[in-house]
């Protein structure tokens, strides 16, 4: 396993946006990541480099819009990482892991099924699960109602948040203490 | 041959060259050469283990390129998950994998009760190495019987279903079930073993012992099988790595990487598991390493109902059929029969959870054989898909 400092070093080289450390035992995770798309294909290839394998591509939808979650594992010694992109909530475009990781194809032509997520890059872009002529929204997009902010799901374990624009959608401050403030 | 048509059994005349297909042909021949022909392999084909289908381009009798095709058991399981609260879902874990699903009761159980910081009784624990165990030993020999059978030998899947249903006997005393079992519940199991189980255990380690040998006189040193099984279908550490495959089929590439030892859960850490791995990447390699596993979950069988602890098989106030997850994320990982098996869950605190993922390693495992296949005789492409042990089902969810 590569050390969690090297890790967390090497994303904030590539401009990562929150960097988290987790509790293993509960989050299931060593360390996650909220990375820039621009910076997603450069990380993946180092990880492979260092024996990483992608394990799955998990979308997850939120009010702000939907969250990729790439998750890695080492083959050689376990410490399993998470990757994260946002896309916008309007034509989510993000780009593609099959070129590195071959096994990414499926992976997100099943999450463009699920969510209408598109991935740039993919070789095969046609529907995986779902029939070719499903007709209506993605599946398992929600209503607006029903939606969630990033930070009521509690997904940053221990955040370092190295974008303050990033700062509301990890911890958004109360609504009283804006106003005081 | 240029000049002959060909009539296909639907009766429409085939051009050289033409597509007749629907879709997922029509995508596929788009990068086909002239002078191959495209041949489709299920959904309904013998060799493709229920619903699969695969499309293949075709060089005389060499694969050019295979694609399989998803989707004609896709149940959508994710969304059932959000619309049912985390009780109502525990039976929907017994349905994505039927040859094994007790490693997907023990992911989503195990996932929530990680979320919500739930500890388990120790008998429970034992109770859920057991039946799991169990589990994957009639998964492989399920396994076992149909890939023998993909090679041509009809009789060895009937020893298979015979060992099988006395497995199910067993199990179905604590699961009510004999193939969509759901015995695992939060903060424990269903019900207790009686005597009965333990009885009928006891007597079916040593049974089973002696059949294995039977089996490696049978079937294992049988040149005919060996001859279609070694040096077909080699997938190293690199093909492993890129496509996430993980379970018998990485442990036979030489790593003896097993989840129940590298990332521990329940009591494996304390009973003496043996990771089969090696010695070769082939479809043999994969063969051996299955069969090796069975005695592996023999022993852990046996050591864990010697070390059986008393007490409750269920905590006190285990959460009730209205419980709600706490908000918070979680990924938690156990050792199925195809490999690792994993649950990512997400919940905001409301009554059902806001987002569940299920990571199928069949599904991964699946996605090299296009690579696998490629240059192989399309006889020995179907030994290939046969040693990825798929259970469709889990591959479509």
């Amino acid at each position: 396993m590569t050390s969690t400092d090297s890790l967390e070093n090497r994303f904030r080289e590539a401009g990562a946006l929150v960097v988290s450390r987790h509790d293993f035992r509960r989050d299931g995770l060593v360390m996650s990541a909220v990375v820039p798309p621009g910076s997603l294909t450069g990380l993946a290839r180092g990880l492979r480099q260092d024996g990483y394998a992608l394990l799955d591509v998990s979308v997850l939808e939120a009010i702000e819009g939907f969250l990729v979650t790439y998750h890695f594992d080492d083959f050689a010694a376990p410490g399993r990482l998470a990757l994260r992109v946002l896309a916008g909530t309007v034509g989510p475009v993000v780009p593609s892991l099959a070129g590195i990781f071959q096994g990414a194809e499926w992976h997100e032509r099943e999450s463009s099924d699920f969510y209408g997520v598109a991935f740039q890059g993919n070789p095969n872009p046609v529907p995986l699960l779902l029939p070719e002529d499903f007709e209506g929204p993605p599946p398992l997009r929600k209503e607006p109602k029903a939606l969630s902010s990033l930070s009521a799901l509690g997904l940053f374990g221990r955040p370092q948040v190295l974008d303050p624009a990033w700062q509301d959608l990890v911890a958004p401050k109360e609504k009283g203490e804006a106003t005081q403030g | 041959m240029n000049s002959l048509n060909f009539i296909n059994p639907f009766g429409v005349r085939e051009e050289p060259g033409s597509v007749v297909g629907d879709f997922y042909t029509a995508n596929f021949s788009r990068k086909a050469r002239p002078d191959t022909i495209i041949l489709n392999l299920g959904p309904q084909h013998p060799s493709t283990h229920g619903v699969l289908r695969v499309i293949v381009e075709l060089d005389g009798e060499y694969v050019v390129r295979a694609e399989p095709i998803l989707g004609y058991l896709h149940r959508m399981h994710e969304k059932m998950a959000e619309v049912k609260t985390p009780w109502q879902y525990i039976p929907n874990m017994g349905r994505v994998d039927y040859l094994h699903p007790l490693a997907w009761n023990w992911a989503y159980v195990g996932a929530a009760e990680r979320l919500a910081g739930i500890e388990v009784p120790e008998r429970a624990e034992y109770l859920r190495v057991i039946s799991c165990e169990l589990n994957r030993i009639s998964s492989h020999l399920m396994w076992w019987g149909a890939f023998v059978m993909d090679l041509g030998g009809v009789t060895p899947i009937l020893y298979a279903f015979e060992e099988r249903e006395k497995i199910n006997d067993i199990l179905q005393i604590v699961s009510g079930s004999r193939l969509t079992m759901s015995y695992f519940r939060f903060g424990g199991v269903s019900s207790d073993i009686d005597d009965r189980f333990e009885r009928l255990t006891r007597e079916f380690i040593p049974y089973l012992r002696e059949r294995l040998k039977m089996y490696k006189g049978l079937v294992t040193d049988n040149v005919i099988l060996r001859r279609r099984l070694e040096g077909i279908g080699p997938m190293g550490l690199d093909l492993c790595q890129r496509y996430g495959a993980t379970g018998p089929i990485l442990r036979a590439a030489g790593l003896a990487r097993d989840t129940r030892r590298d990332i521990p859960y329940g009591v494996y850490p304390k009973l003496d598991l043996a990771i089969p791995s090696g010695p070769s990447d082939d479809c043999f390699g994969r063969y051996l390493v299955r069969l090796g596993e069975i005695e592996a979950s023999l022993s852990v069988v046996e050591q864990a109902l010697d070390a059986l602890p008393g007490g409750p098989v269920r905590i006190d106030k285990a959460p009730k059929a209205n419980w709600k997850l706490p908000a918070g994320e979680t990924y938690f990982a156990v050792e199925g029969a195809r490999g690792q098996t994993c649950v990512h869950l997400v919940s905001d605190g409301g009554r059902t959870p806001y987002r569940l993922k299920l990571r199928a390693p069949g599904f991964s495992n699946l996605s090299l054989f296009a690579e696998a296949a490629r240059g192989t005789l399309l006889a020995d492409a179907i030994a290939i898909l046969g040693s990825l042990d798929l259970v469709i089902p889990e591959v479509d969810r």
